[in-house]
């Protein structure tokens, strides 16, 4: 069985974060202000070539991060 | 943490049963689970510790590094071998999300490997710690398991179940660190305050006898002075 979205180009776990979100964004305010706390992440990340450190990127949670 | 202990142990339970074992000639990768704060004791050289021994066994393992302190550790001596470094972590309880973006960064970079382990340290108790490690199985590996046949899973699913025992490891691997870096730093800090204490008593009694000595020899002059006369 093929998944629309692994047609579209989205990895399982993107989707399964975008489900959440969804599901965060549908409660009611008292909840949803607790519940979007988990939702949020600050990571930055940086790639290595050959022993030499990039640049530090931050993860951008709504495109993921294409490998550019 | 104990929430993610369950999530995480069904997950390897189910490596366990289907007997997943990673050929001799696969390639390994090394996640270690460390934070960017100091003043907890012996975390980070913990982790770095363990990274580099799996290092030394399989030279070839690519590293993948979270949390700075582990990677100045790291990039000491094993810098050829890191690939991807993250930050900014250990700052709160570590969430879901954010083991998901680090899986998914990890999986974008297409980095290949037929096992990825996971260097963390193992919340023992409040005082103990231990690094420990939880494998996890790419699709291939994982198809390849003694007890395969004991499960009926379609092609399709192999692949997410991969990304999810990925993120899943992850999230439990940052939780258990977390939670052993806080104990820790309780204790180094409790450890610290009670030096210091001990050390505030004692040089106030070496100062109060130092100042006594000088009192009584004043007082000696003083006596044999008026004595004197």
């Amino acid at each position: 069985m093929s998944f629309a979205w692994k047609a579209a180009g989205i990895s399982y776990l993107k989707y399964t974060q975008i489900c959440a979100r969804a599901v965060r964004n549908a409660l009611k305010e008292e909840q949803r202000l607790i519940a979007q706390r988990r939702d949020e992440q600050g990571l930055k990340f940086a790639k290595w070539e050959s022993g030499k450190q990039g640049e530090l990127k931050p993860i951008d949670s709504a495109m993921g991060n294409v490998s550019v | 943490m104990e929430i993610a202990r369950t999530f995480g142990s069904t997950q390897t339970a189910l490596f366990t049963n289907a007997d997943t074992k990673p050929t001799e000639e696969g390639t390994t990768l090394i996640i270690t689970v460390s934070s960017d704060r100091g003043l907890c004791g012996g975390i980070h050289s913990s982790v770095s510790k363990a990274s580099r021994k799996h290092v030394q066994e399989k030279p070839n393992s690519q590293v993948v590094v979270l949390g700075d302190k582990a990677k100045a550790q790291l990039s000491r001596t094993i810098r050829n071998n890191i690939r991807l470094s993250f930050n900014q972590i250990g700052k709160a309880t570590p969430t879901y999300t954010e083991a998901c973006a680090i899986a998914d960064t990890i999986l974008n970079e297409k980095i290949e490997f037929d096992q990825a382990i996971i260097v963390y340290n193992y919340f023992k108790s409040v005082i103990s710690y231990e690094a420990d490690t939880i494998p996890v199985f790419s699709e291939s590996t994982f198809s390849k398991s003694g007890n395969f046949d004991a499960y009926e899973v379609e092609d399709d699913v192999l692949e997410n179940l991969h990304e999810f025992a990925l993120a899943n490891s992850i999230y439990w691997g940052l939780a258990e660190g977390h939670a052993s870096e806080m104990a820790s730093k309780r204790s180094a800090m409790e450890n610290a305050t009670k030096n210091a204490g001990e050390m505030i008593d004692k040089l106030t009694l070496t100062y109060n006898r130092g100042r006594q000595a000088v009192i009584t020899s004043e007082l000696i002059d003083i006596i044999t002075g008026a004595s004197a006369i």
